[in-house]
């Protein structure tokens, strides 16, 4: 090779190196930071006193060097908290999610299909605290009416909740049962049973583990979930001893208290997110363990199929129907539990985007200060106008940090390394956890770490690095995925060409996998638009004047919609923002699957 | 022809291979090869699935290289060039081209499909690279077919157009050798016969070493024929006499064996 040549290359692949390196830097630290901040707490407090005792009393001025600790530092009540809420969740949004999945597939008129299962995947999309402040605009109200307090509780925080993972549950379930073998549904059919018997009997057990999975993420999604919450739990420190009384989860426990812990506290505190982290990585390895096997039975059965002595999947069918005897009159209810999820779902679904709009429309078509006014202090005019353009500037610098980091990581990892190497497996396996982090964590991270070095006090610079390492696990993983779809035989192409490497990346590789990382960064936009718990503490919670530069403060538009609905002096402006927030975010999505799709035909030629 | 590249290699058009053994981990593939390949002739490597032959093709222009855990030993010589001595691996490549069992056009257009080669060798002058293309499709016996369509997307040719599509990119570079690794097995019988009609016309100024599943195509186009069995060349010789007179009897079993 001509020395130019090489020196490109080592060049190439030291740059990619160096983004892996960072990548790994941050993994390490935000280990290094939730140990060493939270071995001193356990040690303090010993693990077992922390983790059963169920008094939460925090004291501000007791350190890890107080003799006598006078605050009292148990979290069992929210671990129960935390339980409770995510059962409760899983009995709305799980079983709610899985009949919605039955009823899209065998009972849905083919023309709404499409139509109902888009939908349902842009709600993925929709940010928690506007779920939350339709509890507090919509829900609870309701609810007060047989509650004994304000309708806030378990009951309040399950049903949000529910609604929040039925997207997940829906969209996952629907995949797997979709992708169960015709010939299981037409075997039924072919032996006398009907669509309900097919449908109830031998198609969904068939996807039982891949429903499973889906469970299992969306009880995933509802332990880290701390906004929509923190809106309507009501957030005391104690057990959910009824369905309305106010308790607390561990997210929340960390989010109302991070703001002026004192040492120990802090300790406590990400002691706590220690704690929620290591019930988080149980569910992910039980969902890796579900999805693996969901494959591989499936491969299994398919391959039973084929194979000569077979135990024909007759048999099992003729078995099932043998029951149906009894049964028949189940599985025509099952239909109608079905029809009656996918139309709760639906209902329930545009209900509060429909909520939302109705009162919010209105408010930014009569009051365009909220939109388009200057910011005047004591005013009683709020603007969300700074919230905007701090939002944008968030999104902005989160992006050009964590879209190189995250893609070049991914570059190096997969076109660099051996497969089996065990020192990228490891990287792999850390980066894995990572994504798996709640926000809240990465918001107290961000606080302890980049506030202080950013002269103690928040700032959009904050902000936006807080979250640029809570988007890098994302980027990384959805990137490589993009890259490991791209054949070998294109990179084969290119290296028999004479092309070196990076030529090969650079033109051929990337550019094949453009439509996947487009969207994983389109999606990335959405996150940095819809979190809010990161930010609270990193950039600012309070509404003000329309930031001058990034050393300024400033509260997210999503900030801004928690601000304005927890007092209730604001809930028309919330509305408003509310709009302009779905509005964002829905955009988005609808713009990363246009894009892709589009970026796809081009690659194929269309 | 490339500017920037200060140490030319001249290489010749014959391949020579002495004493040569390869690895896959502890698995050895190719065991103690000599062959001769004629220059500006057709070669035909033929055996039973898993016997090397893609292994000991892609030995000639190192794409073994890509593989972890691959060892090679031996002399292999192109012209005068031991290509596993110092030589620039996109050197020997550009003058070894490659064309897969399955055609891989890039996602891009006809035109940037064959550009990507002359543009990967420093060329970036349009007009160049006009004339290179057309010259590419040309001696591809296509720019008829594609002189219209240059700017769509090569994926949206037929199979037969796509492989090749990927003979002309292969062409662009204008290698000395073309390796060809069983290029008509996804293809159906007439774009087939293109494609050999194209080989012969080519092997005028190029030499080609293909593998292949399919006796005719062997008796059909090739000059030598090469017999190969679980890592070893068995026999190797004129066609003729390979497919009339097997001097080995497994070689006849083969070959009589797939004649039916
Ligand atoms: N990358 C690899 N790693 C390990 N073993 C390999 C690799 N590639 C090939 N082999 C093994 O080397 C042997 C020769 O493979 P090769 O692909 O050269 O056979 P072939 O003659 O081209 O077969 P076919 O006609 O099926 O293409 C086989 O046993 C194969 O399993
Ligand atoms: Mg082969």
């Amino acid at each position: 090779m001509t020395n130019k040549a090489k020196a490109k290359e080592t060049f190439g692949k030291a740059m990619f190196g160096i983004a892996a390196i960072i990548c790994i830097i941050v993994v390490v630290a935000i280990f290094a930071f939730l140990i060493i901040k939270s071995v001193p707490a356990f040690n303090k407090l010993g693990i077992f006193d922390f983790v059963f005792g169920d008094n939460w009393a925090p004291d501000r001025n007791d350190t890890f060097d107080t003799e006598n600790i006078s605050g009292s530092y148990g979290i069992f009540s929210m671990i129960v908290g935390t339980f409770a809420a995510t059962v409760g969740a899983l009995l709305f949004g799980g079983v709610l999610g899985y009949f919605t999945a039955v009823f899209i597939v065998f009972f849905c008129p083919l023309k709404l299909k499409r139509v109902f299962s888009s939908v349902i995947n842009l709600l993925a999309g929709i940010p928690s605290v506007v779920y939350g402040f339709f509890g507090i605009v919509f829900l609870l109200p309701f609810l007060s009416n047989i509650a004994p307090n304000n309708g806030s509780g378990l009951l309040a925080t399950s049903i949000i909740l529910g609604i929040m993972i039925l997207p997940t549950v829906v969209s996952l379930s629907k995949t797997s049962i979709e992708a169960v073998p015709s010939q299981y549904y037409e075997g039924a059919v072919a032996l006398g049973s009907n669509h309900s018997e097919a449908a109830f009997m031998v198609v969904v057990p068939a996807a039982k583990s891949g429903i499973m999975a889906s469970l299992v993420l969306g009880v995933g999604r509802a332990l880290g979930e701390t906004m929509a919450v923190v809106m309507v739990a009501g957030n005391a420190p104690t057990y959910p001893n009824s369905l309305f009384n106010s308790f607390r989860v561990m997210t929340a426990n960390i989010v109302m208290e991070m703001g002026y812990a004192g040492e120990l506290q802090e300790g406590a505190l990400i002691a706590t997110g220690v704690i929620l982290l290591i019930f988080i990585l149980i569910v992910n390895i039980i969902f890796n363990t579900i999805s693996k096997k969901s494959v591989k039975s499936l491969v299994e059965k398919n391959a039973k199929k084929s194979s000569v002595k077979k135990p024909s999947p007759f048999a099992l069918i003729k078995e099932k129907i043998a029951a149906i005897a009894y049964k028949i009159k189940i599985t025509s209810v099952g239909k109608v539990v079905a029809v009656g999820a996918g139309v709760l779902s639906g209902v329930s679904l545009i209900l509060i985007i429909g909520f939302v709009f109705v009162n919010g429309l209105p408010e930014l078509i009569t009051n365009p200060h909220l939109l388009f006014g200057k910011y005047e202090f004591g005013s009683e005019n709020v603007t969300i106008l700074p919230s905007i353009i701090a939002t944008l500037m968030a999104v902005a610098l989160s992006l050009i940090i964590a879209v190189p980091i995250g893609i070049m990581t991914a570059v190096f990892l997969n076109e660099y390394t051996k497969k089996n190497n065990i020192f990228v497996k490891i990287i792999r396996t850390a980066i894995d956890i990572l994504s798996g982090v709640p926000s809240i964590v990465y918001g107290l991270f961000g606080m302890i770490a980049f506030v202080k070095i950013f002269g103690g006090s928040s700032s959009i610079i904050a902000g936006s690095l807080t979250v640029s390492i809570m988007l890098i696990p994302t980027i990384v993983r959805s990137t490589e995925e993009s890259l490991k779809s791209v054949s070998d035989t294109l990179r084969e192409g290119s290296f028999a060409l004479g092309a070196g490497k990076l030529r090969t990346i650079f033109k051929i590789v990337l550019p094949s996998a453009l439509p996947g990382i487009m969207s994983a960064v389109i999606l990335s936009m959405g996150r940095v638009i819809s979190e809010s718990a990161p930010f609270l503490y990193t950039m600012g919670s309070v509404i003000s004047a329309v930031p001058t530069g990034y050393g300024d403060s400033g509260a997210t538009l999503a900030v801004a919609l928690y601000q304005l609905s927890g007092e209730g002096w604001y809930l028309n402006e919330a509305y408003g923002a509310a709009v302009v927030l779905i509005v964002i975010v829905l955009s988005l999505n609808l713009l990363a699957e246009f894009i892709s799709g589009k970026l796809t035909r081009k690659l194929k030629g269309a | 022809m490339s500017k920037k590249n200060n140490m030319i290699t001249e290489f010749g058009q014959s391949i020579s291979v002495q004493n040569a053994n390869l690895w896959y981990g502890d698995f050895q593939a190719l065991k103690n090869i000599n062959i001769e390949i004629p220059e500006r002739k057709i070669t035909a490597f033929i055996g039973p699935s898993g016997c090397g032959k893609s292994t000991f093709l892609k030995c000639f222009n190192r794409m073994n290289d890509l593989v972890a855990g691959c060892r090679i030993e031996g002399d292999f010589k192109i012209g005068d060039v031991d290509i596993y001595g110092k030589t620039d691996i996109n050197e020997l490549r550009k003058n070894v081209g490659m064309v897969f069992q399955k055609p891989n056009p890039f996602p891009m257009s006809v035109y940037d499909n064959i550009a990507y080669g002359p543009r990967t060798f420093g060329i970036h002058n349009r007009h160049e690279l006009d004339g290179i293309v057309e010259e590419s499709l040309k001696a591809a016996a296509m720019w008829d077919e594609l002189k219209d369509r240059l700017n769509k997307s090569a994926l949206g040719l037929s199979g037969g157009q796509q492989q090749r599509l990927c003979i002309a990119r292969a062409l662009s570079v204008k290698p000395k050798i073309i390796l060809m690794d069983e290029p008509t097995s996804a293809l159906d019988p007439i774009s087939t016969g293109r494609i050999e009609e194209l080989c012969e016309e080519l092997s005028k100024n190029t030499t080609i070493v293909m593998v292949t599943h399919n006796m005719q195509q062997a008796t059909r186009i090739s000059d030598k024929t090469g017999f190969f069995l679980l890592g070893e060349l068995i026999e190797f010789g004129d066609t003729d006499d390979i497919f009339t007179e097997p001097g080995d009897e497994r070689t006849e079993r083969y070959i009589t064996g797939r004649f039916g």
